[in-house]
């Protein structure tokens, strides 16, 4: 009962799992667009939700997804955790797996 | 400042209800939407020489208030539903013989019936304003989950209803490349482009429902396929104007749903035309700004094309100048020197000059050679 008018915090942390790197997600703001702000090389093309570049692995934690994922990824891969930064907006501090050299491997 | 940043953006709402309001007053005020849109293209064409770049205060944050420009975009799908109410009404008085007489209601007198030239002016102001009020449709397609769904229902209330999907998965992902229907190579005029460009999306749309669908195992023929149940969302409007006025109403519907989907497509065809894409990502050069001070406001930063490719998950209140490829005048000025062909062709050439020269890529330029022989 309590819960229900308790204040979710101003900023989440995320954590890579790949490497050191962790970095804070203000409320409401996109897994992606917090990546950049904060300087992580995080790979990404078109920001909207359909090229896939962003795309990563929610390892621990909650997200909101912002669009159905199901137009860019597979069913395997929604199952097995994968998400598109650019449209997951985290509801929880969460730890993720993303391929950062991604970034240098380019598509139409 | 907060005030000037956050209500400059109100012309459109504001300039529907006007023309709601002339259709329900009747008589020749029922042209009223067809005028503001005349004088919508004389205030752009004088005011074309001004461009003012978006406004941030010392911190870098944008005036612009979220919660504000939301409410607005959502109470334009109540606009959008009265537009075509108000149109109904009056096709209906017109096919029951209403006699043409000045009434009252609450102390204001209006024309009750109404003439076939009159419900002409009617009819293409309705569709003039859901045209120009798809820019809150596209706003809301790149702004999530409930301002998606609205996205929909405003599209499909202008008979567009393939869109929403079809310009976030395709039109922003293989933007200036021949996958790309909403861009208009070199050399298509705007009648032929309004045409491909709205059967490519559509078709775009329905294969990737199709394709989606497939994945999980279910047929294309589903009521899951949102190609189908977005134009399944536009038959409150069929049985609307069919009860209203049979074969008239139709026609009526019919003919806004062509207008809007005209100047939606007029607004992608000035927005790309002629530009190249080859491979890698989008960026500035990949599409033309149309920033003068009037069209901005208007059509809330929506020409501002060349920032909002790139960060597309941008509020149109914080898009800005980039120094793109920018044909120096508005929407309402430019749409009508596309109207005209030759003339638009003639008008562009240099802009197109000075691209292939200074913004193409090595690969690009090869392209763009091909279409100049
Ligand atoms: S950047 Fe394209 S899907 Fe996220």
């Amino acid at each position: 009962m309590l819960n229900f008018f308790r204040r979710s915090p101003a900023n989440f942390e995320v954590n890579l799992t790949e490497s050191d790197i962790s970095f804070n997600v203000k409320r409401g703001d996109s897994l992606l667009s917090s990546a950049l702000g904060a300087g992580v090389p995080w790979p990404f093309k078109c920001k909207v939700g359909s090229c896939g570049k962003c795309k990563c692995r929610l390892v621990d934690g909650k997200i909101k997804p912002q669009l159905d994922f199901g137009y860019v990824l597979d069913i395997s891969e929604i199952n097995e955790g994968y998400i598109l930064a650019c449209q997951s907006v985290p509801k929880s501090d969460i730890t993720v797996s993303v391929n950062l050299n991604e970034n240098k491997v380019s598509r139409k | 400042m907060k005030f000037y940043v956050n209500v400059r953006y109100l012309i459109v709402p504001f300039m529907s209800l006007i023309a709601i309001l002339g259709i329900l007053f009747g008589g020749s005020y029922t042209w009223v939407g067809v005028g503001l849109f005349a004088l919508n293209t004389l205030i752009d064409t004088l005011t074309r020489n001004i461009h003012l770049p978006a406004d941030f205060d010392d911190s870098g944050e944008s005036y612009g208030i979220k919660k504000l420009q939301y409410s607005v975009m959502f109470f334009m799908l109540p606009v959008f539903i009265a537009l075509q109410v108000v149109l109904a009404y009056r096709i209906f008085q017109y096919n029951a013989d209403a006699p043409i007489v000045i009434s009252s209601f609450l102390g204001f007198s209006y024309q009750a019936g109404i003439s076939g030239f009159n419900l002409i002016g009617a009819t293409i102001s309705s569709g003039l304003w859901a045209g120009l009020g798809i820019i809150y449709g596209h706003e809301l397609s790149h702004n999530k989950k409930e301002g998606f769904l609205v996205s929909r229902l405003i599209m499909a209330l202008s008979g567009a209803a393939h869109f929403t999907y079809a310009h976030v998965y395709n039109h922003h992902l293989d933007l200036g490349h021949e996958d790309d229907p909403a861009t208009a190579p070199r050399g298509r005029n705007i009648y032929t482009h309004a045409w491909l460009s709205h059967m490519g999306q559509s078709r775009f749309s329905y294969i990737l429902e199709q394709q989606r669908l497939s994945k999980r195992g279910s047929s294309a023929l589903n009521i899951d396929n949102r190609w189908i149940l977005g134009y399944l969302y536009s038959l409150p409007s069929i049985v609307l104007f069919v009860w209203a006025g049979g074969a008239v109403g139709v026609a009526a519907l019919f003919s806004v749903w062509v207008i809007a989907n005209f100047l939606l497509e007029a607004l992608n065809f000035m927005g790309h035309y002629g530009l190249i894409r080859k491979d890698g990502p989008v960026e500035h050069r990949h599409s033309w700004d149309n920033d003068s001070v009037f069209t901005s406001w208007f059509f809330i930063e929506i020409g501002r094309q060349c920032d909002h490719h790139v960060r597309g998950e941008t509020y149109f209140w914080e898009l800005d100048d980039v120094e793109g490829p920018n044909y120096g005048i508005g929407y309402f000025s430019l749409f009508v020197i596309t109207l005209i062909p030759p003339l638009f062709r003639a008008y562009v050439q240099k802009y197109l000059d000075n691209w292939d020269e200074k913004y193409a890529s090595a690969e690009e330029k090869l392209i763009a050679q091909k279409f100049s022989h």
